[in-house]
């Protein structure tokens, strides 16, 4: 009866540990489920999506629903869970292997990710990522609803940043391990990947709406300044990081002036010719009245 | 082509099998399900037997034989897999016709060196301990060289757990082993027990090899892993034909020089060829319910890991 009914999926409800995504609800169809679950499978056809959560067995009651978590989602709680143990054991497998261990699973899971920690480096930094622009989807929401004032861009830079960077500080100890991870040569396309798409998103919502070259001068200036920050806030040792603050202060002030110091030399540069060109003409009138007299 | 080139024992081989396949189905089904050994087909209980004599005749060479048939290069094959299985201290596997303990072996060296590093690095945090703290931690630590990793070796066949424990005897591995007596079909352990099962050159002497994946998956515990290293198929054709070559004129006749024994190792590279290619195995193990599941081919597919998890 069941194999008929279901569509040909694998066997997850005999999964031991991929876990009900829906486990709060207690609806009437899961005890049905739970048949499916105790019986062993007998389909033979190999996975087909790994990516989201799978749809489960059609229940008695002609249900659907999206039932247990998929191999991604798994590795994705792994990851956070190892998150704890990185100031003790670094950004490396034992890391991992500790946060399988908290989940109940044995450490051999931790064979699922490359052995030198990259996978964990990439989603951490994902998730700072992420955690960014929902802070500045919220501060953009207050800013239309007028329950805030709108910064001005200077300001606006320098707390992107700086929150995006306070959210290193619990792995400030490790963190150069982590950027030495992420210029692994099998690891620079995400790695960079993840920056560009962070800097877009910051320009983004600080308004530039540009169309012109000034897009890639903004986001090249603004990737230089999140990097060097970075490495400053490596060896920074005063209270609360309040160097590198400043050091994001002067650095983004220094990106405002380049615009008004180019025109600055622009200007300087025509005075400068037309002063030259009135002293040549002056001194040729002179020479023209000498000759004539 | 190759089969031009087999010896003409393989060819009355292939002969003898259908015409005892109608042999038997004229008798009846009193003699069991047919299956393969080698290239001959017999019943399942008879391979079983046969298979049992086979490693009970060659036990004593066995480790001999495979260097010189895989030129040593085996060695390397069972430390690739040591290094993907990247055991921590801690670590409680299960070798299934594990033998003669090479495996197991390598496992106990590379969990000794992984914990010599855990506790050095234990070591640097220490500074600001006091002397008595100090020695207190360091004496727990010394009597517990393996951080509490163990291994147990089951092979069905007596012989070779015997070769191995003289070889661990003679070699000085004491401590974190364990030899049983166990049928890879059916196996003497309690459900989620251990956190990797290997079973390296095994699978493919197992009669119903999806019996001892379910067994596999039973005894794992949950994110536990499996390994298996085994003979699988080229995918390059030159390498293929020069391996054919060597397989069925060279092998053999090495085992009859070295182990006295031309059979056995006819069978040996029979198997091989009868063993499922790649793709088919791993379908097989996400039958059994792992995921994950993925393998890695050593020497372009002469012999390939493949890996799964129980999730």
């Amino acid at each position: 009866v069941r194999c008929q009914v279901c569509p040909p999926q694998r066997a997850l409800q005999a999964s031991a540990v991929l876990r009900r995504v829906a486990e709060e609800q207690k609806e009437p169809f899961s005890s049905s489920s739970q048949q499916h679950f105790d019986s062993h499978p007998a389909d033979h056809q190999p996975e087909q999506d790994p990516q989201g959560p799978r749809p489960s067995y059609t229940g008695q009651g002609g249900q659907e629903s999206e039932d247990y978590e998929s191999e991604e989602q798994l590795q994705h709680r792994i990851l956070t869970a190892a998150l704890e143990f990185v100031p003790e054991h670094g950004w490396t497998a034992e890391a991992i292997a500790e946060g399988a261990k908290t989940l109940g699973l044995s450490a051999a899971a931790a064979g699922m990710f490359h052995s030198d920690g990259s996978e964990l480096v990439l989603h951490f930094v994902s998730q700072c990522n992420t955690k960014l622009t929902e802070l500045l989807e919220q501060e953009q929401k207050q800013v239309q609803l007028g329950e805030a004032e709108k910064k001005p861009t200077d300001q606006f830079l320098r707390d992107a940043v700086q929150a995006r960077l306070r959210m290193l500080i619990p792995y400030i100890e490790k963190w150069p391990q982590a950027l030495s991870i992420l210029l692994l040569p099998h690891n620079i396309p995400s790695s960079l990947n993840l920056l560009t798409t962070l800097i877009d998103d910051i320009l983004f919502y600080a308004g530039d709406q540009s169309t012109d070259f000034n897009w890639y001068t903004r986001r090249a200036v603004l990737t230089g300044i999140y990097n060097t920050t970075e490495l400053v806030m490596m060896q920074d040792s005063s209270p609360d990081f309040e160097d590198t603050w400043r050091f994001l202060e002067n650095r983004v002030a220094d990106a405002m002036n380049m615009g008004n110091a180019a025109d600055q030399v622009q200007a300087t540069g025509e005075a400068v010719v037309q002063g030259l060109m009135g002293a040549a003409v002056t001194v040729s009138n002179a020479e023209t009245s000498k000759g004539t007299k | 082509a190759a089969a031009g080139l087999c010896p003409c024992r393989a060819l009355l081989s292939r002969w003898v099998g259908p015409l005892r396949a109608l042999c038997g189905s004229l008798r009846g089904l009193a003699t069991g399900p047919e299956t393969h050994f080698g290239f001959q087909t017999v019943t399942e209980e008879e391979r079983r037997e046969k298979i049992y004599h086979v490693f009970e005749s060659v036990a004593e060479k066995y480790d001999v034989m495979n260097d010189s048939m895989s030129l040593g290069i085996h060695r390397v094959w069972k430390d690739i897999l040591m290094h993907k299985m990247n055991p921590s201290p801690g670590t409680l596997l299960l070798d299934v016709a594990g033998g003669t303990g090479d495996i197991a072996f390598r496992f106990i060296n590379y969990v000794r060196a992984a914990r010599e590093r855990q506790l050095q690095r234990k070591l640097r945090h220490h500074q600001n301990l006091s002397w008595q703290e100090i020695a207190e931690s360091y004496q727990e630590d010394t009597l517990n060289s393996l951080g509490d990793s163990q291994v147990v070796v089951c092979d069905i066949n007596k012989e070779m757990l015997k070769v191995g424990k003289q070889k661990a005897a003679h070699l000085g591995y004491s401590e974190g082993l364990s030899w049983v007596v166990g049928n890879a079909e059916e196996l003497p352990f309690d459900d989620d027990k251990f956190d990797v099962y290997t079973i390296a050159f095994g699978i493919r002497n197992v009669t119903r090899m999806d019996l001892a994946l379910q067994e596999a998956y039973r005894v794992l515990k949950p994110g536990g892993r499996f390994l298996c290293l085994e003979f699988s198929h080229v995918n390059n054709p030159l390498l293929s034909r020069l391996y054919d070559l060597y397989s069925f004129q060279v092998i053999p006749v090495l085992g009859q020089v070295i182990a006295g024994d031309w059979k056995s190792y006819q069978y040996l590279v029979e198997s091989i060829r009868r063993f499922p290619p790649q793709e088919e195995w791993k379908a097989m193990i996400e039958d059994a319910g792992f995921f994950k599941v993925d393998y890695q081919n050593l020497n372009s597919g002469i012999v390939a890991i493949h890996s799964g998890f129980k999730l």
